[in-house]
């Protein structure tokens, strides 16, 4: 009788979930709790894979809970451009496609995957030095095009995004090439391969602010579609801010956005633990 | 320390507004802070299209046109920027099924480009009659190698800044701010410092936003009574 009755119960809270999310989470969040029993200031569990895909130069997998992300580097020799002779270049694009949930559609990007994709292009600027990538000025530089995929689509992108690019930065191994002037062909040894200098590590939190109540860090995607304000705080790896992003018209006061700061810079340390 | 065009480090360049110069948008405004300028134009409520309504509030929808060259992801960027800040803003609930259109176009940028493209929103809004909860006013300020910030800096200072910071607050509405994105390599302290600033920067937009306003106002009601 009594497995029955919490069947029934299951069964029906699952329901209820799924015909009215929005009631379903204020009912946890009225109770000050979170519907999966996280802290309010706890992230979910972060898993860092780096070299997963063998035909990239470069690449990371990043699990971040139920959020699953992948970064694939591929480098291609290419022409600086003429105002920055001693420059290579780094473009990044976030995909968020269907298959990572079911809120996008197949086709041209979606302003969300074009939002994230040109915020971690700006941070990546952080991440490396890009005169490092010349081959030989004016003439040859490495290009590295950081494919971000989601694959899983659970909340916070953007953290597993920034994380999984900056595994994938530091997984990269390009081969030591060199420039012959006389026939203009850049020829790369296969088997000296280097790093490329990092900069600065980026260390990401995302805060959400949840139907203009409370505050939570990481949020999943439940508590996404019912975020009123978002704050991404990014701190380089000595603790100073990269980048502090407020959207979303609910109010995150000073007061909030300061412990929001601290609480990212014990997540600096949390992350580094599993990067290195 | 002195600026390139001698400002003080607290000193907005010249501000500059005219209301109502799009006779086909519903609504429109230019904004300029010394030479960034930006025009906006409100559409709405017009008709949704069926598959993007909303049955109880008003789609906002932004358009954001660069000066040169055709709309990249930095577009999209600042599209979500504006629309984050305002989508709330305005009292959405009293137009259900209907869009709100903004477009927003650079015609010249130097420098604090995103808080001029917020406040000619904000004045475009007014212009078009939608209902909003506030007026949205944006600043944005620097802090330069030397460790003084300076506001509205123009883009040969953003340029050699360690950090940049736009703010936008909503009018009487002192906890928090509505927007802001802080950029490159700072502190709290600098970021509570340029954040003082920006709150005052933006309460001089709002007067002078305020003196645009009467003067039209006072000039339409002129002009219908004679």
């Amino acid at each position: 009788m009594v497995e029955t009755g919490q069947a029934a119960a299951a069964v029906a809270m699952q329901t209820f979930e799924r015909i009215h999310p929005v009631e379903f989470q204020r009912r946890f969040l009225g109770q000050n709790t979170r519907h999966t029993g996280r802290e309010f200031n706890q992230f979910r569990a972060l898993k860092v894979i780096k070299g997963a895909i063998s035909t990239a130069q470069g690449s990371a997998t990043v699990r971040l809970g139920n959020t699953t992300v992948v970064c694939g580097i591929k480098a291609e020799v290419c022409e600086p451009d003429v105002k920055r002779p001693t420059a290579g270049y780094l473009t990044t694009n976030v995909e968020l496609s269907p298959m990572c949930s079911a809120r996008f559609r197949a086709g041209a990007p979606s302003d969300e995957a074009q939002v994230a994709s040109e915020h971690i292009y700006r941070l990546s600027m952080h991440l490396l030095d890009l005169t490092s990538l010349c081959i030989e000025s004016g003439k040859a530089a490495w290009s590295l095009s950081a494919d971000i995929v989601c694959l899983k689509h659970d909340g916070n992108v953007v953290d597993a995004a920034v994380i999984a690019l900056v595994a994938a930065i530091e997984d990269l191994r390009l081969p030591r090439a060199e420039f012959d002037s006389a026939t203009g062909v850049v020829s790369a040894d296969k088997e000296a391969l280097g790093h490329v200098d990092v900069k600065k590590r980026l260390f990401p939190a995302t805060f959400v602010l949840v139907d203009d109540l409370c505050v939570v860090a990481d949020a999943d995607d439940a508590e996404e579609q019912m975020a009123t304000a978002s704050l991404l705080v990014v701190m380089d790896g000595e603790g100073k801010l990269v980048n502090l992003w407020k959207r979303g018209a609910g109010v995150i006061s000073r007061e909030a956005v300061e412990q929001c700061v601290e609480r990212a810079r014990e997540r600096m340390s949390e992350i580094a633990k599993v990067l290195d | 320390m002195s600026r390139p065009d001698r400002r003080e480090a607290s000193q907005l360049r010249a501000l500059n507004c005219s209301l109502g110069q799009s006779n086909r948008a519903d609504g429109s405004a230019q904004f300029s802070a010394g030479n960034t300028s930006v025009v906006s134009g409100i559409y709405g409520p017009v008709e949704a299209k069926v598959y993007e309504e909303k049955l109880d509030r008003a789609v906002v929808e932004v358009k954001f046109r660069p000066d040169i060259g055709a709309p990249t992801t930095k577009d999209k960027w600042m599209e979500s920027a504006i629309r984050n800040t305002f989508e709330r803003e305005i009292l959405a609930h009293l137009h259900p099924r209907t869009l709100v259109q903004i477009v927003v176009q650079l015609r010249e940028g130097d420098g604090s480009v995103d808080s001029a493209a917020i406040n000619a929103t904000s004045l475009a809004l007014v212009d078009a009659g939608i209902p909003l909860k506030c007026m949205v006013t944006a600043a944005t300020c620097a802090v330069l190698s030397d460790d003084t910030t300076v506001v509205d800096p123009t883009q040969e200072e953003i340029d050699a800044a360690r950090s940049t910071h736009t703010f936008a607050f909503a009018s009487g509405s002192p906890t928090g701010p509505l927007y802001v994105d802080s950029r490159g390599e700072f502190t709290m302290d600098e970021y509570n410092h340029c954040y003082d600033l920006c709150a005052l920067a933006t309460e001089r937009v709002l007067a002078f936003m305020r003196t645009a306003i009467e003067g039209k106002v006072t000039k339409e009601a002129k002009i219908s009574a004679a």
